[in-house]
């Protein structure tokens, strides 16, 4: 019984967070875009927290700590002031349509769920029925990065892709230890400052942040 | 004998009270935006107005136009009739399950829109043309949400279904559900004609859809039509409500257990109308060439609800 609301509420989590990852491919703003990837943090702090609870790892407090000032606060600042310094307001017209994504992002988590299939099998954890959402979360943030045309669009993209790997820890092997999670949380941070940086160079070099300009620097 | 009676009682009851339903939304939705608003009963005083008139026809219009109304309305309370508003009927069911409910209602769209093309107005059939689009992409939506819920419950009945999620009370915060529950709340809007898809409360503008095909329509007609439509809306959203969450609904026939079922009917049709009127408030109506990106979300949710029911067993 405790196992079933257990692995209910992780599932619940998992798929909420890749529900935000479906909003990012729906919405055209880099506002909404933002807003979905705090909630996606918020989602994993709070996955992270039930795990804590149900596992009785009382260290996965600190990590689910950590996921909420870091993801859940910090990062969605910094991605609000980079967006107001570059007026980034819409997405530019991606390379494929919404619909097209929409019914692609569909595939591809039933891509994860065959893939997942063989692993469940074997597995008797409570969190395995996250698995599959969190493959899926993986391949729908990749397919993020590559298909839209913004640079700060990639980048969450990309962070969601992060978000993604640190749920199937939690959920594939009930967390990491503490000093593992903080080194991935600092790599995150500074991959996040580095491309930062770089959308900073883009503006600068094209005034604008759409990537398809970068082919020019070919001539 | 007596459940006859008392499916005959509910059906009633829905059929009183859908004007109220949609007189509430419109006060409440007034009462947000700083106005003073018509009182929630103001939609029974339009239509015994309306049935007071004498209804105008245009000579160009063939016998469809004047079946029309009468379809629209016998199937609202037909489809009324066959969902679990009050009682979830044990044991086998008199005829109807999802599909039939669901494809009855969609045959009363299917003549509005005839309707609509009927007199040749130009109007009608571009609502009629705009109806028809909306209803195609919301279909798969509708059977993809419909084959979730039956999957988890393991028969399309109501009653089966209502009673698996009152034996397994987990089972409504799986993901197979909650993702259905969305699925099936964006396709209610989208076929009840409210914000995000058509506009409920402007007429003669050039981006309505379910105005513009009764826009010919007047008098007694038009009563029955808008009385159908209010119907509709109250079956779809007490579907939505008594077959995700349906704590409170009766099982017995007994004063005891209807009185809470009538009590928790309202109290569910009264959460899913503040839920409306705040949601029509906060967004605008998207424009004709986005509602499609809005059902193939609606779409990719009741997918990935089978897909969690299906596959990850």
């Amino acid at each position: 019984m405790v196992n079933g609301t257990f692995s209910q509420l992780v599932t619940l989590g998992s798929s909420g967070m890749l529900l935000t990852a479906l909003i990012v491919l729906w919405r055209k703003g880099v506002p909404a875009y933002i807003t979905a990837y705090k909630w996606q943090a918020w989602l994993l702090a709070a996955i992270t927290a039930t795990v804590g609870y149900y596992g009785r790892d009382p260290q996965l407090y600190w990590v689910a700590a950590g996921l909420l000032a870091l993801k859940g606060v910090a990062i969605p600042a910094l991605l609000r002031t980079m967006q107001r310094r570059f007026g980034a307001q819409r997405e530019a017209t991606p390379y494929v349509n919404t619909e097209v994504s929409l019914v692609i992002a569909s595939v591809l988590v039933l891509f994860a769920y065959v893939l997942a299939r063989p692993w469940m099998t074997v597995t008797h954890l409570p969190t395995r029925q996250g698995l599959p959402l969190a493959m899926g979360l993986l391949f729908v943030s990749l397919f993020i990065v590559v298909s839209r045309k913004k640079a700060i669009t990639q980048v969450i993209g990309f962070l969601m892709l992060e978000n993604a790997i640190a749920l199937l820890a939690v959920v594939g092997t009930y967390g990491v230890p503490l000093l593992v999670e903080f080194g991935v949380f600092l790599d995150a941070l500074m991959g996040f400052l580095v491309m930062q940086i770089f959308v900073y160079h883009i503006h600068e070099t094209f005034d604008s942040i759409d990537v398809e300009e970068l082919t020019r620097l070919r001539h | 004998m007596s459940r006859y009676l008392a499916i005959a009682l509910q059906t009633l009851v829905a059929v009183a009270l859908a004007p109220a339903l949609v007189g509430f939304i419109r006060w409440l939705k007034a009462r947000l935006q700083g106005r003073r608003g018509a009182p929630p009963w103001q939609p029974y005083f339009e239509i015994r107005k309306l049935f007071g008139k004498e209804a105008v026809v245009s000579h160009t219009a063939s016998w469809i136009f004047n079946v029309t109304p009468f379809v629209v309305f016998g199937t609202s309370v037909l489809v009324a009739s066959l969902v679990p508003l009050i009682i979830a009927p044990s044991g086998p069911f008199l005829v109807g399950d999802l599909f039939a409910t669901v494809y009855l209602l969609l045959l009363g769209t299917f003549f509005l829109a005839l309707a609509g093309l009927d007199t040749g107005s130009p109007f009608g059939g571009m609502g009629a043309s705009r109806e028809m689009t909306v209803v195609a992409l919301t279909e798969p939506t509708v059977a993809l949400s419909i084959v979730a819920l039956a999957l988890n419950a393991g028969s399309t009945s109501f009653s089966q279904i209502v009673a698996r999620t009152l034996a397994e009370p987990r089972a409504a915060l799986g993901p197979g559900h909650v993702l259905a529950f969305a699925a099936l709340f964006i396709v209610t809007l989208a076929e009840t004609g409210r914000l995000p898809v058509d506009n409920p409360s402007t007429h003669l503008e050039l981006t309505m859809i379910h105005e513009a095909m009764i826009l010919e329509y007047s008098g007694p007609y038009l009563a029955l039509i808008e009385w159908g439509a209010a119907l509709k809306l109250l079956v779809f959203l007490s579907l939505a409500a008594n077959l995700f969450v349906p704590w409170g609904i009766a099982s017995s026939l007994s004063p005891v257990a209807l009185t809470i079922g009538f009590v928790s009917l309202i109290a569910k049709l009264g959460v899913l109308a503040v839920v409306i009127a705040v949601l029509e408030t906060r967004v605008a109506k998207l424009r004709l060439f986005r509602v499609p990106e809005l059902l193939s979300a609606s779409f990719v949710l009741a997918a990935l609800a089978v897909m969690s029911t299906v596959l990850a067993r």
